[in-house]
C-alpha cells in the first residue's frame, strides 16, 4: 500500500518504507514439540543461532540450550562480520537474560517520580494506564484531547537495536509524532555526516589489507568493533599493518600500536590539516586519483596553503612534534594502502563535523578509496521492504527543534537541544509525554540534572526496557521487554566487503511476564488505535471533511484505508515476515541455511571454508566487494552548499577551538572499556567481576604533588554538577587531563549490583552541542578535582 | 595424545573474553580473584616511554608437574593426554599444590570447598567431542591454539615448527605446555615483552624435552 503524502503538513522526512510484523504467540507455540519433549527426563540440547545484543556490533553466536535454559553462548563461525568470536560482553549475555533485577512484569507508578514506588500490573492494566492515566499521572488520551490531537505533543526515543525501526514505525509513522530523538546525537552523528558529505559513505576500513593506519581517538582494543578489532590486532607490530595511535590517553590500543602521539583533546582537526598541508605542499598526494575524483581540489589546495597549516603551526595547537607530523604525513602517502581510520563514538569537540570532513578528504588525497586495502563502500544484500500505510493528521505540528542547528537531520534530533528547548519552555507547542524504549538518557546525555528536570516536566513517561535503569525510575508506566536471547528479531542485512544477511532467533521463550518488542508494539497499537481515532475524528478537520455524512461502516473503511488503524503493521509475526522475505528473495534453501546457521549469503556453502580451528574464509578474495563505486566515486573537498548553511565549506581551524585548561583544573575525557558497553551492562554479575566500578585517571606526578593515592576519594566538579569517585593515579594520562569510564554511577536502587558503584560522567559533562547537527560535545568540559 | 596450547600473545588486547568464556563454560566461581585463566599485564616505563604488555595465561599442564607430587590425597592427578586435573572430592584444601605451582594457576573454590584450576575444558568440551577450549574459541584476535603435540599434522605442531617460542619459568623444570610464540618482525616488542633470561626454543629443541618428561610421567596418566 502506498499512500499519498502531499496534501497535509506532516512528514518533513521521507516515509520509511518498512514493515515489521508483531509476534503473537499462541498456546500452540508456548507448548511446542520441543518444550513438550523437554518435560521428559532426557536432557534436550540445542544450539540456536542468535545475534548478540550486548552492544551495537551484532556479532553472531550459537546459544547452547539445555532443557530450556541457556548454558553457554558460543561464537558463530559463519558470520563474516564477527569472524567466529564473542567478546567478554557477548559471553556474559546469559546474565542479562537471567539478571535477577530484570523488569519482570508491567509496573504502574504509585509514588512520586524517582522514588521507585510502583505497583505490579497486568499488561491490560498497564496499557490502560497509558491510555487513561491514574490519579498520579495523565493518560495519553487526555493529553491528546487537551492538545487537540496534535500528535507532536508526544516525544519518543529509542536506543540502537534491531527492533528500533518497529518503534519508529509505530510512534512516528502510525501514531504520527515527528518529535524523535535517539542515540545518534550522543554517538557518531557527525562522523557519519562528515564522511557521507565528503565521500558518500562512512565506509568500511579494509584492515585485512591496509598497511598503514592512523587511528585517532578510536580505541579498538577496548571499544571493540567487529571485524575491525580482530583484523587490526592480528596484523600489527611488524606483521604488515603499521599503527599510529593518536589519543590523549595511553589506551590498550596505544599499547598495541607502533607509535603514539598524545594529542591535546579536541585538536585533531589541526593535526589532520597539517598532514594535509604536508602532502599538498610536497605534492605527495595521488595526482591521478585527485584529478579524476576530487571536487574542488584547487580551492582546497589554496585554502590549506594560504592558511599556512604547517606542522609547526599544528605543533602549538596539538602538542605533537612538528617533525613527527611531517614524518607521519610522508609515511602515510608512501604506504601502499594507508587508512586514516574513520573512528566512531561521540563528538569530541565542537569542530567534529569539520574534523571528519578533513579526515575523509585526507583519505581521498591518498587515493586509497573504493579499493582493496582502503576505505571501501562494500555491498549490501537487498532485502525487500514493505510500505507503511501512514495516516495524515491535520493537527500534528512539525518538529519544534529544527531551527536550532545548521543541518537538521530529517528523522531524529539532537538530544541536548530537544531537552533544553523544552526545559526552557521555548517550544512553540507543549511536549507533554515521552515514550521511551531501550534508552537511558539519565546516563547517556550530558547534564543529568537537566535530564531529570526534563523527565519530571512530562505529564506522562512510558518506558519499554529490560532493566530498571535510572531513566525508568522517572517513568509512569513501565513495560518489561524480552531480552535479545528471548526474541526473534527482524532479519537484517550486513553491508560490507563480505556482505551477509543475518537472523537472530529466540533461544528461549520470554521469561516472567516479559514480551518481545514487536508484541508490545502490536498490543499497544491494538489498545490505542480506536480511542486515538476518536480523538482524531473530534479535532481533525481534514478527516471531518472527508468523513462527513458517512455511515459508521464507511467511516470504518476510511479509517482502515487511510492508515489510521494502527494495527495494520502487525498482520505478520516477525517469524512469518522473515520467512516470507527470505524465501521470496533467495528461495527455500537460503531460508533453511539462515535458520540453521543464523547467516546466509549467496554461495555461502561454496565460499565458506574453515582454514583452521580458529578461522574461516568467507568469500574467495576475487569475490569480495572491494571496488563497487568505480566512476561514481567523488571526494568533495570544497562543499559549497555548506556555506549557505553558515558552515565552513572547507575544513577550517578557528582559534576558539584551542585547547585551554585554566591553571589547576583538568580537561575531562571519557570513554569505553572492553568489558562493558554502557550503563546497560553495569548490572551484569559476570562483567562486574572484571570491572566493578570506574576510577578517575589522574596523572601520577600531579597525584603525587597533591598527595592523592590510589583509591582516595575525590570530588570532581564542573559548572553543571559534581561527582565523587576513587583515584587511579597513572602515567597514562597528561598532567592537565582526567579520564573516567562512561556508564557507572547509576542511582537506580533496583539495579542492585550496579548501584553504589562509581560515578556518572553525564552529571558533570557540560551540555554543549556542536553547531552543525547538534551532537553532544563530550570533551570540552574543564573540572576541578579535590581530595575529600 | 599430549594436549598443549600455543599462544600468539602478541595478538592479545586484554579484552578478557577468554576469562568470561571460561567462567561460563566451566561454572567457575564468581569473584574477581577466582580465575582459571587470566591476562597478566606489565605496565612500565623504559627511557621515558610507556609500555604495556599482555600475557594471557592459565594452568600450564606441566608434564613434570610439582602440584601432583605434593598432593597428599592424590586429588591433583594426571589423566590421559597429559592433563593435570583436580579431583575436587579428594581435595582437603591443604593448599600444598598452590604453593608448589610456579605459575600461581590455582585458587580455592569456596563453593566446592576445593582447589580449582584450568582443565583445558577437558570435562566440559573435549570429552564431549569439541576440539577447542572455550577460551580459544571465543577469542577475538585468536591468541590461542589448543591441540595435540603427538599429532604431527595438527595446527599446534605446525605452528611450533614454523615459529620460535618460549615457555614461562623454564628454569623451574616442570616442562610446561603453554607455548608462547616469539613475535616476528618486531624485535623491539620481542625484547620488551620477553624476559632477558628466557630461553627461546625451536620445536627441534623442545621436542626431546617433552618426550623425556612424557616418558617419565605418562605411567601416571589415568585413563578417564
Amino acid at each position: 500500500m502506498n499512500v499519498e503524502i502531499s496534501r497535509r503538513r506532516f512528514l518533513q522526512g521521507s516515509v520509511a518504507l518498512s514493515i515489521l510484523g508483531g509476534m503473537s504467540f499462541s498456546s500452540d507455540k508456548l507448548f511446542s514439540q520441543e518444550n513438550k519433549d523437554s518435560l521428559s527426563s532426557e536432557k534436550k540440547t540445542k544450539d540456536v543461532p542468535f545475534l548478540c545484543g550486548m552492544c551495537v556490533n551484532k556479532c553472531a553466536g550459537f546459544a547452547r540450550v539445555e532443557d530450556g535454559v541457556i548454558k553457554k553462548l558460543n561464537p558463530n563461525p559463519y558470520f563474516p562480520k564477527s569472524r567466529n568470536m564473542l567478546c567478554p560482553r557477548g559471553n556474559a549475555g546469559i546474565h542479562t537474560l537471567y539478571d535477577p533485577d530484570r523488569l519482570k512484569y508491567p509496573l504502574i507508578r504509585i509514588g512520586e517520580r524517582g522514588d521507585g514506588k510502583y505497583k505490579r500490573a497486568s499488561w491490560d492494566e498497564a496499557y490502560d494506564a497509558i491510555l487513561h492515566g491514574t490519579d498520579k499521572f495523565k493518560g495519553i488520551l487526555q493529553i491528546l484531547d487537551e492538545e487537540k490531537d496534535n500528535r507532536a505533543t508526544i516525544g519518543y526515543c529509542n536506543g540502537e537495536g534491531l527492533s528500533k525501526e518497529g518503534f519508529e514505525d509505530l510512534m512516528g509513522q502510525k501514531i504520527g509524532t515527528p518529535n524523535y530523538v535517539d542515540e545518534i546525537s550522543i554517538c557518531l552523528e557527525t562522523t557519519l555526516a562528515g564522511y557521507f558529505n565528503t565521500i558518500g559513505t562512512y565506509g568500511e576500513a579494509d584492515l585485512k589489507n591496509c598497511d598503514y593506519l592512523i587511528i585517532a581517538g578510536a580505541n579498538r582494543a577496548e571499544a571493540i568493533i567487529t571485524p575491525d578489532t580482530m583484523d587490526m590486532f592480528k596484523r600489527n607490530r611488524g606483521r604488515g599493518l603499521k599503527i599510529i595511535a593518536i589519543d590523549p590517553r595511553y589506551t590498550n590500543t596505544v599499547a598495541n600500536a607502533d607509535r603514539w602521539y598524545a594529542i591535546n583533546p579536541g585538536t585533531d582537526l589541526a593535526f589532520v590539516l597539517a598532514l594535509t598541508y604536508v602532502v599538498i605542499k610536497e605534492e605527495l598526494y595521488n595526482k591521478d586519483f585527485v584529478a579524476k575524483y576530487a571536487v574542488g581540489f584547487e580551492d582546497y589546495k589554496k585554502h590549506i596553503l594560504s592558511n599556512n597549516y604547517t606542522p609547526q603551526w599544528a605543533e602549538k595547537i596539538t602538542g605533537i612534534d612538528a617533525d613527527e607530523i611531517y614524518k607521519t604525513a610522508v609515511e602515510f602517502m608512501r604506504a601502499i594502502n594507508p587508512i586514516y581510520y574513520q573512528g566512531r563514538r561521540s563528538v569530541f569537540a565542537k569542530n567534529d563535523f569539520q574534523l571528519r570532513r578533513a579526515m575523509a578528504i585526507f583519505q581521498g588525497l591518498s587515493g586509497n578509496l573504493d579499493k582493496k586495502g582502503g576505505i571501501v563502500f562494500g555491498k549490501k544484500i537487498k532485502l525487500p521492504k514493505e510500505d507503511i500505510n501512514a495516516p495524515m493528521y491535520a493537527q500534528v505540528q512539525e518538529r519544534f527543534d529544527v531551527k536550532s542547528v545548521a543541518i537538521p537531520p530529517d528523522k531524529t534530533g539532537s538530544w541536548i537541544l530537544f531537552r533544553n528547548i523544552i526545559l526552557e519552555g521555548k517550544n512553540p507547542y507543549p511536549v507533554r509525554a515521552m515514550f521511551m524504549r531501550k534508552h537511558n538518557p539519565m546516563s547517556g546525555v550530558p547534564n543529568t540534572t537537566k535530564t531529570e528536570q526534563f523527565l519530571r516536566k512530562m505529564d506522562l513517561n512510558v518506558m519499554i526496557d529490560i532493566l530498571p535503569s535510572d531513566t525508568t525510575m522517572f517513568c509512569d508506566v513501565v513495560l518489561p521487554e524480552a531480552s535479545y536471547l528471548e526474541r526473534t528479531s527482524p532479519v537484517a542485512s550486513y553491508g560490507a566487503i563480505e556482505p551477509a544477511i543475518v537472523q537472530r532467533k529466540a533461544s528461549v521463550e520470554p521469561l516472567y511476564e516479559t514480551k518481545t518488542p514487536e508484541v508490545i508494539y502490536k498490543e499497544l497499537a491494538q489498545r490505542l488505535t480506536k480511542p486515538l481515532w476518536k480523538n482524531t475524528l473530534k479535532y481533525d478537520e481534514d478527516v471531518q471533511d472527508d468523513t462527513k455524512g458517512m455511515d459508521p461502516s464507511a467511516i470504518e473503511k476510511y479509517y482502515k484505508e487511510n492508515g489510521f488503524d494502527l494495527t495494520d503493521l502487525y498482520e505478520k509475526t516477525v517469524e512469518e515476515a522473515n520467512r516470507d522475505k527470505v524465501i521470496k528473495t533467495f528461495g527455500e534453501e537460503a531460508w533453511k541455511i539462515l535458520e540453521e546457521r543464523g547467516v546466509y549469503y549467496p554461495n555461502i556453502q561454496k565460499y565458506h571454508k574453515k582454514l583452521n580451528a580458529n578461522e574461516s574464509e568467507y568469500y574467495p578474495d576475487d569475490k569480495k566487494y572491494y571496488t563497487t563505486k568505480k566512476d561514481k566515486l567523488k571526494v568533495i573537498m570544497n562543499f559549497k552548499n555548506l556555506a549557505k548553511k553558515g558552515v565552513d565549506p572547507m575544513p577550517t581551524w578557528h582559534d576558539r577551538w584551542a585547547f585551554k585548561v585554566p591553571e589547576g583544573q583538568f580537561r575531562l575525557i571519557t570513554g569505553r572499556h572492553a568489558q562493558f558497553t554502557q550503563s546497560g551492562t553495569t548490572n551484569n554479575i559476570m562483567l562486574r567481576d572484571l570491572i566493578r566500578t570506574n576510577y578517575l585517571w589522574i596523572n601520577q606526578d600531579v597525584a603525587n604533588k597533591r598527595g592523592i593515592e590510589f583509591g582516595d576519594d575525590l570530588e570532581v566538579k564542573s559548572s553543571v554538577g559534581k561527582i565523587n569517585i576513587k583515584a587511579f593515579p597513572t602515567d597514562r594520562i597528561a598532567y592537565n587531563q582526567i579520564f573516567l569510564l562512561h556508564g557507572f554511577g547509576g542511582t537506580s536502587k533496583e539495579m542492585e549490583f550496579a548501584y553504589g558503584h562509581g560515578a556518572n560522567d553525564a552529571l558533570i559533562i557540560e551540555d554543549k552541542v556542536e553547531p552543525v547537527y547538534g551532537g553532544a560535545v563530550m570533551h570540552e568540559t574543564n573540572v576541578e578535582v579535590r581530595k575529600v | 595424545m599430549n594436549y598443549a596450547m600455543v599462544l600468539d600473545y602478541q595478538n592479545c588486547i586484554n579484552c578478557k573474553a577468554c576469562e568470561v568464556a571460561c567462567k561460563e563454560q566451566n561454572n567457575v566461581e564468581l569473584g574477581a580473584d577466582k580465575q582459571r585463566i587470566w591476562v597478566g599485564q606489565t605496565d612500565n616505563v623504559i627511557f621515558g616511554n610507556l609500555f604495556v604488555n599482555f600475557y594471557p595465561s592459565q594452568c600450564n599442564h606441566c608434564l613434570d608437574a610439582p602440584c601432583v607430587d605434593v598432593c597428599p590425597t592424590q586429588a591433583s592427578h594426571f589423566v590421559e593426554g597429559g592433563l593435570v586435573l583436580v579431583d575436587q572430592k579428594k581435595c582437603i584444601l591443604c593448599k600444598g599444590c598452590m604453593e608448589a605451582c610456579p605459575y600461581d594457576a590455582r585458587f580455592v573454590d569456596d563453593e566446592r570447598v576445593a582447589v580449582d584450576k584450568c582443565t583445558f575444558c577437558y570435562d566440559t568440551r573435549i570429552l564431549k567431542g569439541e576440539t577447542t577450549t572455550a577460551c580459544q574459541a571465543t577469542c577475538p584476535t585468536k591468541v590461542r591454539m589448543f591441540g595435540d603435540l603427538d599429532d604431527e599434522n595438527g595446527d599446534v605442531i605446525q605452528l611450533l615448527k614454523q615459529r620460535k617460542f618460549f615457555v614461562l619459568k623454564a628454569k623451574e623444570g616442570t616442562v610446561p605446555k603453554l607455548f608462547y610464540l616469539v613475535p616476528e618482525n618486531d624485535e623491539e616488542y620481542a625484547l620488551q615483552s620477553i624476559g632477558h633470561n628466557n630461553k627461546i626454543y625451536t620445536w627441534d629443541e623442545m621436542s626431546p624435552i617433552i618426550e623425556a618428561a612424557k616418558a617419565k610421567r605418562s605411567k601416571q596418566w589415568k585413563k578417564s
